[in-house]
């Protein structure tokens, strides 16, 4: 009984780390001028819906590749978008030449360097990998 | 034969074009330097069954036949590729060429060209685009033809059929502003299409068509307000019409009020939507003047589904209606007797030309199914009732049909894009 409950207090517990794991915070270079953004501002700018930051300067979205568990987090949490509403979404916009969805890295990693390397870049990259280089805006 | 064999180069065509776009977007990452070039393609696979058996349903104008009187189950409803190429050439000056293949008016597969235009951007806000634009009328008119990127198997025909044209040759100059949450598009187009073939051999032109139209998103909400008028002209001329003309002053006036000859048409439209993630509501409206037989078609849906998973059902009720469908035509009792009786022949006529107007509304149920990456499967369920006399937007009608009577559909397609 003991046993059994520790068990499932263990399970549980690894489940939650799981979870928090695979959490993805948004950010930007820590040399950018950007500290803070509202939520539809953030999912303006990763939909191609305005190209400036509200400061008026260039906004540099960078995307995980698709079908990479970050990305569907992102646009789950942000937007309340699956996979398939993004890539609905982009269908609309691709197809009558208006634009093209941003650009894409392998892994939070790569999209990490992307984004110290690029103070007008805007991402998300797993929890874990947040340093001072990076400035978390959500 | 003819028709499968360029299906197939259709298809094949894409392919090629995919297997590029697969390449390049895989050298397309953002640590290398921005390729110039993009791919993409989409298409639809679709068959379509109706209950009616004296007449074709199907999705456009354009199309010579469909489901029901020509074939149990129709292809060629739905089914459709298109392919794109976008070059953006400098940071301000980009190009876009799009190929569609789809059942056209000569029951061809061959590819058309849907856009062919250069844009350039004055400003990330202010941009003028030449050549040939789509005319974005309705909120989806833009991806209308792109089946992933909607909910439906197709937008609803009560709104989307009243004017079937898609592009326009000419230019159009876009403006974007922002105001805190809100971003407004506001663009005019000045244009006109040479020649528009339809399966029974006429051919419309339309000239200095001129369009005002706004987009406005704040948040999940969007709403479309569109106006076009252009001169519209059908040949050949209405045989029928021509005759009242032999009638003197009172059978000109007729033919000239009917005949679609120079007529300037007026399309006016408003839609909106909103789509916070998981549902989506969405509505438009709208009227066409064609001043002539064609009448003032009056369209209008509503249309809503909930987001369960990879499930996305969805329900649209949706209706059009005609305002004039009858004439008094010439005063025949007035007439000399030799001349009485071709004047209320002609007057029959005349009747039988404006009933033929579609008049319908149509409950519709279906679901959208994400069943893989870059891939949906749709089924629909629609339910038409055809107004009094009228065969609604179905085509070649035969002696045996039923006017006023109902038409169930069952539609089954396959989406993708890459």
């Amino acid at each position: 009984m003991n046993r059994t409950g520790s068990i499932l207090v263990g399970l549980a517990l690894s489940l939650a780390s799981g979870i928090a794991m695979a959490d993805v915070v948004v950010v930007v270079s820590a040399r950018s001028p950007i500290t803070a953004l509202s939520k539809n501002q953030l999912i303006d700018i990763f939909l191609g819906k305005v190209s400036r930051y509200p400061d008026g300067t260039e906004a540099m979205p960078v995307d995980q590749v698709e079908g990479s568990g970050p990305r569907d987090e992102f646009y789950a949490k942000t937007a309340d978008k699956s996979a398939a509403q993004i890539k609905a979404y982009w269908s609309k916009i691709i197809f009558t030449g208006r634009g093209q969805p941003p650009p894409t890295v392998s892994n939070s990693v790569e999209m990490k360097k992307w984004i110290q390397k690029n103070p007008a870049a805007i991402g998300y990259i797993d929890r874990a990998l947040v340093d001072d280089t990076v400035r978390v805006l959500y | 034969m003819n028709n499968a064999h360029s299906l197939r180069t259709a298809i094949a065509l894409i392919a090629v074009m995919t297997a590029w776009c697969r390449f390049d977007s895989a050298a397309a990452d953002a640590d290398s330097a921005k390729s110039m070039f993009s791919f993409n393609a989409f298409g639809t696979l679709g068959v379509v069954h109706s209950s009616e058996d004296n007449a074709d349903f199907t999705s456009s104008t354009f199309k010579p036949n469909g489901a029901g009187f020509s074939h149990e189950w129709s292809a060629d409803v739905d089914s459709r590729v298109g392919g794109q190429v976008t070059a953006n050439i400098t940071p301000r000056l980009s190009a876009v060429l799009q190929l569609i293949a789809e059942q056209n008016y000569a029951n061809s597969y061959r590819p058309e060209v849907e856009w062919a235009n250069i844009k350039y951007e004055f400003t990330p806000d202010v941009s003028v685009r030449v050549g040939r634009i789509e005319l974005p009328l309705f909120l989806v008119s833009d991806s209308r033809k792109v089946g992933y990127a909607n909910p439906w198997v197709r937008p609803p025909g009560e709104v989307y059929d009243v004017v079937p044209i898609t592009n326009n040759d000419g230019i159009d100059i876009s403006y974007r502003v922002h105001m805190g949450g809100l971003s407004s598009t506001l663009g005019a187009a000045y244009g006109r299409t040479y020649r528009l073939d339809f399966p029974a051999g006429s051919i419309a032109d339309i000239q200095d068509l001129h369009g005002l139209f706004s987009r406005t998103e704040y948040g999940a909400a969007l709403f479309n307000l569109s106006y076009v008028a252009a001169h519209i002209s059908l040949r050949p001329v209405s045989a029928l019409l021509e005759d009242f003309r032999e009638f003197g002053p009172a059978g000109e006036a007729i033919a000239d009020r009917y005949e679609l000859e120079q007529k300037l048409a007026t399309i006016v439209s408003a839609g909106a939507s909103y789509d916070p993630g998981k549902w989506f509501a969405t509505a438009e409206w709208t009227e066409f003047d064609g001043h002539s037989y064609l009448g003032v078609d009056t369209g209008w849906y509503v249309s809503g589904g909930y987001r369960i998973a990879k499930f996305t059902p969805y329900l649209t009720y949706s209706a059009l209606t005609v305002a004039s469908t009858s004439a008094a035509g010439l005063n025949a009792a007035a007439l000399p007797a030799g001349e009485a009786g071709t004047a209320y022949a002609l007057n029959v006529g005349l009747n039988e030309l404006l009933a033929t107007r579609p008049i319908q509304r149509t409950v519709s149920a279906g679901t959208r199914w994400d069943f893989a990456k870059s891939f949906d499967f749709k089924l629909q369920f629609d339910h038409t009732r055809l107004g009094h006399g009228s065969a609604g937007t179905l085509i070649n009608v035969q002696p045996g049909y039923q006017s006023g009577g109902t038409v169930n559909l069952c539609s089954a397609a396959i989406d993708f894009v890459f």
